[in-house]
């Protein structure tokens, strides 16, 4: 197997809508189709929202409410790095007796990594530890939400339109909670499900997300029309002859991380609120099934479905399974069009090779005997419990400064643990082996003359 | 060459440590070194005056594995004679975290070295300047006050105030180090040569 620090080394092919080669790290195996399935050929579904620095779990309505963003902690808006609340003592004068003063704590933000502070922008200090700081006001907060709800109700007006002329060209006996459903489920995933992919020619599927919720009022909204300008602001006179103030001017990725201010000076950057991360599940999209789905937990790493290839499928001559496995080795044929990349001519051994199973106990059983496989010492070179390391020839075709890449195809069998769904009629039939061939990429490195 | 050999040993010896300051005797100081009261040097610090004495102020931090270097320009010998010594002044309440190494000549106050930081030699430091973590500034400048210099591409921006002097961290250490290493003599007056 490609190392850790070198993933790129080993290629294998899958045969997804796109032909993708990815190192096996990356990509999952579906062991009800037994295939290969790449980040490409799955659907991604989002499962939870979590805060990366409170790790708080969030549901989705409250995420979607929230513009999915955190409600306690805020980024850096110079260097996007997460905010700490630091306390200071400063002397405040008692409520009772305001010729003494006593020591409150002051709570100000601070950046551990580029020292930007509250105080930088001019926010006082609050005297409680969260929940005291306010993000600016948008002045266009009013028209921007009047024009949504005026797109909102036109949406769902053409939405209705449309269900209604599917309804009519479908047979009668289809209920119209069909349309209900849509709706639902529709507002529940927005765009990505099966039901919903955005077919060319379908007008405004952006937004099919919004829609009202069943039972609301059918008001009728205006809006007023934006209104063009003549005038515009003449710059300042000084504008050219100005010397600018660097430290004060705002770069790019600071302006446009606050899309509605956009400050140009420094001082106007007002911390915002942290963005939510999701957790994700890849479903495999020929046979609907899950293929990793993490656990709800947001300090939970670990997953509660995870069919990862390395554990299913050979890696380089090492046996992930427990069971012998019979690998056989195969050239690209000439004229294989899956063979694109590979640089060198090789030629691997023609016999089968046997794996052992994986024993997690080998190595401290001292009782267990020898495995007694009969290797043919030109082939392989060494064999330790499921792994196994053998010879291949490689002939460079051409003077390269480049990587040398050969291709060739692995041929193993394979025994589906997955509980059958159909009760095996036989009683004690064993699970039938199928034979999966994969198409394998290995960049050997550069020639050294 | 006989002569200047048993005078560059004698300055090998000279280390003034004033009354009040901390220095481990784990540290390493070779040199013209002077260290001002309120300085606590942790062990495995070195400073280094190689081609010219060394001041620091007082109230100053440094830390482990820091290296406060005065070395000899690059493109010339050792051995070479008429080379001027210059002095490498650092001033009051500057901090030296661990890994640092610094060849800056002139340190003013209350500035910040974070840790594996690296300075060049034609770098001033004014005041209130922290220069973040692994960042590399060899560039032959003024770094002006209050800047902090952040960020694997160096960048910078001013803050609105100095970073805050570690008293309180400067008072536990002066409690807490006697009691674990011991500390180098200090000296007070006028310079003597001190045997280490």
């Amino acid at each position: 197997m490609a190392s850790l620090l070198q993933p790129d080394r080993v290629l294998y092919l899958v045969h997804g809508e796109k032909k993708i080669r990815s190192p096996l790290s990356t990509l999952y195996f579906c062991r009800y189709c037994s295939e290969l399935r790449s980040l490409e050929c799955v659907s991604h579904e989002v499962d939870s929202h979590y805060c990366p620095s409170c790790l708080e779990n969030m549901p989705s309505a409250e995420a979607k409410l929230k513009k999915n963003r955190c409600a306690n902690c805020f980024d850096c808006p110079c260097c996007m790095h997460t905010l700490s609340t630091r306390a200071t003592n400063i002397p405040a004068p008692l409520p009772d007796d305001p010729s003494k003063t006593t020591m409150k704590k002051a709570y100000y933000l601070a950046c551990g990594f580029c020292r930007w502070t509250s105080r930088d922008v001019g926010m006082a200090d609050k005297s409680v530890a969260s929940g005291g700081w306010q993000e600016p006001d948008n002045p266009h907060t009013q028209r921007i939400n009047k024009l949504i709800e005026y797109y909102q109700q036109l949406a769902q007006r053409e939405k209705l339109e449309r269900d209604r002329k599917k309804l009519a060209r479908r047979r009668p006996y289809m209920p119209l909670a069909f349309s209900q459903h849509t709706i639902h489920v529709v507002e529940k995933y927005g765009l990505g499900t099966r039901l919903q992919r955005q077919r060319p020619g379908a007008p405004i599927t952006s937004l099919a997300g919004l829609s009202l919720k069943e039972g609301e009022d059918q008001k009728e909204i205006n809006i007023e029309p934006a209104q063009a300008l003549d005038e515009v602001e003449p710059l300042p006179e000084d504008c050219y002859t100005r010397p600018i103030n660097l430290p004060e001017v705002t770069s790019l990725r600071q302006r446009l991380l606050q899309p509605d201010f956009q400050p140009a000076g420094a001082s106007q950057l007002h911390p915002k609120h942290k963005h939510l991360l999701i957790k994700r599940s890849l479903r495999c999209r020929k046979c609907e099934h899950n293929l990793s789905k993490p656990e709800f937990n947001p300090t939970s790493i670990k997953f509660k479905i995870q069919l990862v290839a390395e554990c299913q499928v050979l890696l380089t001559l090492t046996n992930p399974v427990e069971n012998i496995t019979h690998v056989t080795l195969v050239g690209c044929e000439e004229g294989d069009p899956e063979d694109i990349n590979s640089t060198a001519k090789v030629m691997v051994p023609t016999k089968e090779l046997v794996l052992a199973g994986k024993d997690a106990a080998a190595d401290y059983d001292e009782l267990a005997e020898p495995q007694d496989f009969q290797d043919d010492p030109d082939v392989v070179a060494f064999r330790k419990s499921n792994k196994i390391g053998f010879f291949i020839k490689v002939v460079p075709q051409r003077e390269e400064d480049g990587d040398v890449t050969v291709s060739f195809k692995i041929r193993h069998d394979f025994r589906n643990l997955a509980a059958p769904i159909r009760p095996s009629e036989e009683g004690d039939a064993p699970t039938e082996a199928i034979w999966l061939t994969h198409h394998v990429e290995l960049s050997l490195g550069p020639i050294i003359a | 060459i006989g002569k200047q050999n048993t005078k560059q040993q004698l300055i090998f010896c000279i280390a003034n440590i004033a009354a009040g300051a901390v220095v481990c005797v784990e540290s390493e100081i070779r040199g013209d070194v002077t260290i001002g009261p309120r300085t606590v040097v942790h062990p495995k610090a070195r400073i280094i005056a190689e081609a010219g004495p060394i001041i620091i102020g007082e109230g100053n931090l440094i830390e482990e594995q820091a290296l406060i270097i005065n070395s000899y320009p690059e493109n010339i010998m050792p051995d070479t004679e008429g080379v001027e010594p210059k002095t490498m002044t650092i001033g009051i309440n500057n901090v030296f975290e661990v890994g640092c190494v610094s060849q800056a000549l002139k340190i003013g106050d209350n500035n910040v070295i974070e840790s594996k930081a690296d300075l060049g030699k034609n770098v001033i430091l004014t005041s209130g300047c922290i220069v973040g973590a692994c960042c590399q500034v060899n560039t032959c400048e003024v770094i002006p006050e209050n800047t902090v210099i952040y960020g694997s591409n160096c960048m910078r921006r001013v803050q609105t105030e100095r970073p805050q002097p570690q008293t309180l961290q400067l008072d536990f250490l002066m409690k807490i180090l006697p009691n674990y290493h011991h500390m180098k003599k200090t000296v007070k007056g006028t310079s003597t040569p001190v045997r280490n």
